[in-house]
């Protein structure tokens, strides 16, 4: 699994750590998404999902 | 996504569908600026001049306005922000809980503990004098009333713009670890910049949690055998809140756009000046994104609800609204274990005409 950002349009709701805190982090400055791991193991292709899903403005693509 | 009519005889649109309000909210060819919008209920939104607005009330903004904003406050409610604020917001609950215990059943859970429980949060959070917050409470129940003249709606506004003026410049003097003494220190926002997010900020974080709080435990008492699973086993209270979310939607006006441009979407022709409504309670009762919708199940294990709203105006608080519940559910059915409502069921009234639904009042002992 490839995990892919674009930070531009990130809201920084925080959705993303919610699902998948060991995937994601939130910028202290600014609240937006910080990527902690673009390439995680299968065992967090289920949080990472939902976090992608959930994602209100769709800034998570996996490939 | 239906055409709709709304009064005064504009023909806007009405979104009833989960992934359309998702593809709506997330589309900012949809507009949020306040021109134009009108509401689909009653003529209200228009009778607020947008000049009469102080600048800052980034709800009302399009990117990159809107970003901005967004990015300056962001930090104040990320996840981990918000859970240093835990053991606060459990200490601030639990002497609610004390209060009503003291005092005896049957009480009204709505003035006893869901109402000043967001308000002592989100006054602290804002720095609010405690002698500020039960005036600050009138002027918020008169700009969400659906039934307020334009005279009230302005009194109320310019009430609640004197009042906030004054903490800024508190504020400003004492650059304290709120929210807006740090907003005062680390940015260039202007004090009428910083009138607009307060006022956003302290509607938003207020009245739906208030009612959430409320209508939540009313459901939850309605539902007793979901109750007693829940008191058996508080590892489901996440699932219970996110549930409740979905369930109860208790924005049930809005949130509205305007197109901003004509242009094709879901092989509908969208006319620029076109208003779109969304439903949120009916998109989270979506038939094609729940099964069996209508069904209150604290076990659904839902995750893409849109209580919240969604694309880059999503509510920013949601993080602190969701620790509020399941702290507040959790620690009140807990103290009680005998909860239950101290009239019949039918004698509840509701608030049909307010923007935020929930209960008028909610007698309960113990």
């Amino acid at each position: 699994m490839r995990i892919e950002i674009d930070k531009d349009l990130c809201c920084g709701a925080g959705t993303c750590v919610r699902f998948a805190p060991d995937v994601f982090d939130q910028d202290d400055e600014d609240g937006t998404v910080i990527l902690l791991d673009a390439t995680p193991g299968d065992e967090q292709r289920a949080a990472v999902e939902k976090a992608a899903e959930g994602c209100p403005t769709a800034v998570i693509s996996i490939t | 996504m239906t055409p709709l009519l709304y009064p005064g005889g504009h023909i806007g649109w009405l979104v009833t569908g989960l992934q359309t309000a998702r593809a709506v909210l997330g589309d900012t060819r949809f507009s949020s600026l306040p021109e134009g919008k009108r509401d689909p209920v009653k003529e209200i939104s228009n009778q607020l001049s947008p000049d009469a607005l102080p600048t800052g009330m980034f709800v009302n903004m399009d990117p990159p306005q809107h970003t901005r904003y967004r990015r300056l406050l962001s930090k104040h409610f990320t996840v981990r922000r918000v859970r240093e604020l835990r053991p606060r917001i459990q200490e601030m609950t639990d002497r609610l809980l004390d209060g009503m215990e003291s005092a005896g059943g049957p009480v009204d859970l709505v003035t006893a503990f869901a109402k000043p429980l967001p308000t002592l949060v989100t006054s602290e959070l804002l720095g609010l004098p405690e002698e500020d917050r039960a005036e600050f409470g009138r002027h918020v129940d008169v700009l969400f009333s659906l039934s307020t003249s334009k005279e009230e709606m302005n009194q109320s506004l310019m009430g609640l713009g004197a009042m906030l003026n004054a903490l800024i410049v508190a504020a400003r003097k004492d650059q304290g670890p709120d929210v807006l003494g740090r907003l005062t220190a680390e940015t260039d926002l202007t004090d009428e910049e910083l009138l607009g997010i307060t006022i956003v900020l302290l509607i938003a974080g207020l009245e739906t949690t208030t009612n959430m709080l409320a209508l939540g435990t009313y459901t939850l008492l309605r539902h007793p055998d979901q109750l007693a699973d829940l008191r058996g086993d508080w590892s489901l209270i996440d699932d219970a809140v996110e549930e409740l979310l979905r369930y109860l939607s208790v924005v049930q006006v809005g949130p509205l756009r305007v197109a901003a441009e004509d242009f094709a979407f879901e092989g509908l022709s969208i006319r620029k000046g076109e208003v779109v409504a969304v439903s949120l309670p009916a998109a989270n009762r979506d038939p094609l994104g729940f099964d069996d919708p209508d069904t209150f199940d604290i076990r659904r294990g839902v995750t893409r609800h849109v209580a919240f709203g969604s694309g880059p105006h999503q509510c920013m608080g949601h993080h602190l609204a969701r620790l509020e519940l399941a702290v507040g559910y959790e620690s009140l059915l807990r103290r009680f274990p005998r909860l239950e409502l101290a009239v019949p069921p039918e004698e509840i009234g509701t608030r049909e005409m307010m923007v935020t639904y929930g209960v008028l009042g909610l007698p309960v002992r113990w």
